[in-house]
């Protein structure tokens, strides 16, 4: 009897031993990597690598557990994009940004004396998500564990529980208002959950079950859907059933792009993959590495591109499906060198101005070299730029397993909770607040069914030889692009290690910005000289400022090691199986 | 050891005789926000758990409130930008608006209770200019225990010699209001 008692802990020890892992902000591994904005996600993404699921098992696994760790950020009610590098080479671009319903226009909207403004935070506001439907895309492209399997964690987390950290409880508290208005049972009988609290979510166990035990389709045309029709039936939603089952996620191959050697693969507008593309193509004409991270012509520099080819993004950046926009020309390098002539490296450009510098990417369409394009000399009208709040929302995960392949995704509602329309367990996206907000004649993001709206998310992932080096990304509204170029930059300009990095403080180039918004950190005659010499508006935050975004970032050494940082903006990890 | 013993006990007498007593709140209440953060509206949930008679109003004006029949006026205290913003006013406009309330309920003889919900998430320049307008008013302080990890608190209560008394989870204000405000 002793001996079977021996046995059994001995099986138990070794079970345990070997489904070990590392979690902590900066980890080191050969046997896999995930690095998400929390640690419970993150580790979630580790133990699938070391019971030996691969990075798309693992990516799906992390995704559905944000949902229940993070269900501020994103979750089943929500949109998102994935790239994806495979071992064997291909690449691909997962879009499951969420889809406009239907009925969702601007002659509905007046003739109910509605604006998207008054919408932006009700039923109405939601479009169809994306989610469910792009983990199942993900799983056909090459995952190896049963759908159901890579839900349970995410059902374990939701029925056990999670200890609330500082972002949790502080993004609860800042939406308290609207949460006691329309999910008072997320809350903690009524009151904000507090830092050490534990929290659960047991209607969003039972959802996630029926997902796990019905199928992904469940969402979209079963029990789930069903569930979701209802809801928006009975609280004047846009969404129907038939606009659930119309849903589709679509698998592209990645747009590619360089910078100084490295192959940058990155997402299909709606979302701003051609921008991060333009702005690293302008770029490459600076000679970044003779300065450093906090030399002020360096700041000046980036930020400057930064809010040119935000100028552009609001051109040329909308739902592939329904524009033809010059994505080719807007993500070549020379339409890139007619944009580099666009810096004064003396003075900054007057904020008042910025939509009189609209670069024309049509003519470089086809491959047209920018001298004979500058000749003939284009010109455009300026559209108005619309200021409008972007919240420090959404989220991203990085993953690299030890076979070689990579997946970087971000997911989001838009704003912290979305709509605030809550429905067993989890909440709807408001991504209706992303069109403009009453109809434009010519506009790109004019509300339409049907459509994929525009959003600055861009999961990235950069090669080296062939090989994955670097896999990046963020949330954070507006500040996407910026905090993603700064990560670039830092790592193959100044050479920086990765946790470094994400660590170095943030600025953002953003054309609804009149000053430059910095996260405090740079010596103070960098910031002086921004300010008096090139003139600039200066507006510092503390550091570190969510605001910025939550950034983490895995980089593959040339001996096979990974390297994780989780985002130190929002509590974030890195975590690996244990060598 | 007997000296040991009456050294001590002089102590406890001494302290004794420093610490404030605990006040009886009597209802109806009136509460309102000082600096328009979720707090107010995570205190109304709590009163309205512990069964006072309330009233909740998060702007209300010194002429608006005289107008009722309150014997207690509960400000809950925390500066939220946001919540400003919301509410169309700015700090300064809101520390005259709760010092004009507070004045108005001291010379009324209504009591004043001050509570700050949310810690130390809460803490900042405007949030501690509402405190330090506010403090001479009270007749009890109620705080967050995280609030007070730069002794703020520790120093208003040496300064105002009025009942303070410390938590550490929102859910235990409910207790609070259970066993001060229930007269």
């Amino acid at each position: 009897m002793r001996k079977v008692f021996l046995v059994i802990l001995l099986s138990f020890l070794v079970v345990c031993v070997g489904l070990a892992t590392v979690t902590a902000q900066t980890v080191a591994s050969s046997l896999g990597m995930v690095a998400a904005v929390n640690p419970y996600a993150a580790e979630v993404g580790a133990k699938i690598l070391e019971e030996g699921g691969n990075a798309l098992d693992a990516a799906i696994a992390v995704s559905y557990a944000l949902g229940v760790v993070e269900p501020y950020a994103s979750g089943l009610g929500g949109e998102g994009y994935a790239i994806i590098s495979l071992a064997s080479g291909e690449k691909y671009a997962v879009d499951f940004k969420a889809m406009t319903p239907a009925a969702a226009t601007y002659e509905k909207l007046k003739e109910l004396g509605l604006k998207i403004s008054t919408v932006n935070y009700t039923p109405k506001g939601a479009l169809v998500p994306g989610i469910p439907a792009g983990t199942q895309k993900v799983w056909e492209l090459g995952a190896t564990m049963p759908m159901a399997e890579l839900i349970q964690p995410a059902i374990d987390l939701a029925k056990n529980g999670i200890i609330v950290n500082e972002t949790f409880a502080q993004t609860v508290s800042d939406g308290y208002e609207k949460l006691i208005e329309s999910a008072p049972d997320f809350l903690n009988d009524g009151l904000a959950w507090e830092v050490g609290d534990l929290f659960t979510n047991e209607d969003l166990a039972e959802t996630l079950e029926i997902i796990a035990q019905e199928g992904v389709d469940s969402f979209y045309t079963g029990t789930v859907a069903e569930k979701i029709a209802a809801f928006m039936a009975e609280n004047d939603g846009f969404i129907t059933a038939e606009d659930l089952g119309n849903y589709v996620a679509y698998v592209k191959e990645p747009i590619h792009g360089t910078y100084r050697g490295y192959d940058l693969y990155v997402p299909h507008p709606p979302v701003s993959g051609p921008q991060l593309i333009a702005v690293m193509n302008i770029l490459e004409n600076f000679n970044l590495s003779a300065l450093s991270w906090d030399d002020p012509l360096a700041v000046h520099i980036i930020q400057q591109v930064l809010t040119l080819e935000d100028v552009d993004r609001k051109y040329y950046i909308s739902d592939p499906d329904f524009f033809d926009l010059p994505i080719n020309g807007f993500t070549s390098k020379e339409f890139a060198k007619m944009r580099f002539m666009e810096i004064d490296l003396a003075k900054a450009i007057d904020p008042d101005t910025y939509f009189d510098h609209i670069g024309n990417a049509y003519p470089y369409e086809n491959g047209e070299i920018y001298e004979r394009v500058m000749l003939e000399e284009a010109s455009k009208e300026a559209l108005a730029a619309e200021d409008v709040y972007e919240h420090p929302s959404t989220t991203h995960f990085s993953i690299v397993d030890k076979y070689g392949n990579a997946v970087s995704w971000t997911q989001t509602i838009s704003s912290f909770w979305g709509t605030s329309s809550y429905l067993d367990g989890f909440f709807f996206n408001n991504e209706i607040g992303n069109f403009a907000s009453s109809y434009r004649e010519g506009d790109i993001i004019n509300l339409t069914p049907g459509i994929r709206v525009r959003t600055t998310i861009c999961p990235t992932i950069i090669e080296k030889d062939g090989k994955v080096k670097y896999v990046i990304g963020t949330p954070g509204g507006g500040r996407i692009i910026s905090t993603i170029v700064q990560l670039i930059v830092d790592v193959i300009d100044f050479n920086m290690p990765i946790d470094q990095a994400v660590k170095t403080p943030k600025f953002v180039g953003y054309s609804s910005y009149k000053d430059v918004r910095i996260e405090s950190g740079y010596p103070a005659e960098t910031i002086d000289f921004l300010s008096e010499v090139l003139g600039h508006k200066i507006n510092e935050y503390a550091y570190p400022d969510l605001f910025f975004g939550g950034p983490n970032i895995i980089s593959v050494e040339d001996d096979g090691m990974m390297i994780g940082a989780g985002s130190i903006r929002r509590n974030g990890a890195a975590s690996a199986p244990e060598m | 050891m007997k000296k040991v013993f009456v050294l001590f006990l002089m102590v406890i007498l001494v302290f004794s005789a420093f610490a404030a007593e605990k006040v009886n709140f009597e209802q109806p209440i009136m509460i309102t926000s000082g600096g328009q953060s979720p707090g107010a509206l995570q205190m109304k949930v709590l009163a309205k758990s512990a069964k006072l008679d309330y009233a909740f109003e998060k702007t209300i004006s010194a002429d608006e409130f005289g107008a009722g029949n309150f014997k207690t006026l509960i400000i809950v205290i925390g500066a939220s930008g946001k919540g400003l913003g919301a509410a169309g006013i700015d700090i300064d406009a809101e520390v005259a608006r709760v010092e004009g309330l507070a004045a108005f309920a001291k010379e009324n003889g209504i009591k004043v209770a001050l509570f700050q919900l949310e810690g130390a998430a809460r803490r900042g320049t405007s949030t501690d200019l509402i405190i330090d307008v506010l403090a001479p008013y009270a007749d009890a302080v109620f705080f967050k225990a995280d609030g007070n990890e730069d002794g703020k608190f520790t120093q208003l209560e040496s300064d105002y010699p009025v009942f303070f008394e410390s938590f550490e989870k929102t859910s235990d204000v409910k207790g609070i209001l259970t066993s001060n405000f229930s007269n």
